[in-house]
């Protein structure tokens, strides 16, 4: 007996409207991060489950591009915050509030 | 019967995990936390029989994506903003309030859904008898997806070759390396003499 569809979705939603929640809440660039992680993990659920419910693999590959987007997004973002704390000695993104362009 | 309860109590802990990470003031304590979560989805994917990205999400995203966080986080001087406000202050109310509805609009909008299977063959029996998950899933991946993994690749790259770009201390036109001491100011004409 397998695990109803439904219970992923749950999940998912849950896991993602965590990690939207501290996206919004949150003033640490690195919490912001972290939240960006449990989005895409929470995406990375819903296509388990879905390729497992349709008996279709192509939802598992997606996994593996989305982890790779990941991987590129965590690279590219802790870059910005060394930039960042190299140039202003703090994370908290209010203050990031001054372009100099 | 087993999967469901197991099920139950990895989605759980995972839940438990997200919360911590987003409510923690400590960023280490978070980072840990997050392991966790990505543990628990881990053996959730284990669950779904999805077992290669059960050890990729082991491997790849709770080892390394996770270590890069890590290193990053040790690079950096931290600790004085657990003592700062960790929240904005006029939005915070708002995003909670606004992140219960969403997942009321998700749970509303699911409880009334039912899905219908699309069976295009790839039962667990047929899987495992065409040589396990793991080979069905790279023959499936470099026979249907082949472009999108070369893009997938090029995309790496380019975030390689950005995060470099961005982290690299500009030389100044004397070859020296240019050191910025914490809360210097930019020495004015600076940027103009880089070769």
């Amino acid at each position: 007996m397998p695990i109803p569809v439904d219970w992923y979705l749950y999940l998912s939603a849950i896991l993602f409207v965590i990690g939207a929640a501290g996206m919004l809440v949150r003033r640490n660039l690195f919490i912001i991060l972290f939240s960006l992680e449990l989005l895409l993990n929470a995406v990375n659920v819903n296509l388990v489950g879905f390729a497992r419910f349709h008996e279709d693999m192509v939802g598992q590959n997606f996994v593996i591009f989305v982890m790779a987007i990941a991987a590129a997004e965590a690279a590219v973002g802790l870059a910005i915050a060394t930039v960042l704390y190299r140039n202003r000695q703090t994370l908290m993104v209010d203050l990031f509030d001054t372009m100099k362009g | 019967m087993t999967a469901k309860v197991l099920f139950v109590i990895f989605a759980f802990l995972a839940v438990v995990g997200a919360l911590g990470t987003v409510t923690r003031r400590n960023i280490v304590h978070g980072l840990l936390l997050l392991v966790f979560t990505f543990l628990n989805i881990a053996v959730i994917f284990f669950l779904t029989e999805a077992y290669f990205l059960a050890v990729v999400q082991v491997l790849v995203y709770a080892g390394a994506i996770m270590v890069l966080f890590v290193f990053v986080i040790t690079l950096l001087d931290l600790r004085s903003f657990e003592k700062e406000p960790q929240t904005h202050r006029r939005q915070r109310w708002v995003a909670v309030v606004l992140s219960a509805l969403v997942l009321a609009e998700f749970v509303a909008v699911l409880a009334g859904l039912t899905f219908t299977s699309a069976r295009a063959g790839f039962t667990p029996e047929a899987i495992s008898a065409a040589g396990g998950n793991s080979r069905v899933f790279g023959e499936v991946l470099f026979n249907h997806l082949l472009l999108p993994f070369e893009v997938a690749s090029v995309v790496l790259l380019v975030a390689m070759v950005g995060a470099i770009v961005l982290v690299k201390r500009e030389k100044t036109a004397g070859g020296m390396t240019r050191h910025w001491e914490l809360g210097e100011e930019l020495p004015s004409g600076v940027l103009e003499e880089e070769v």
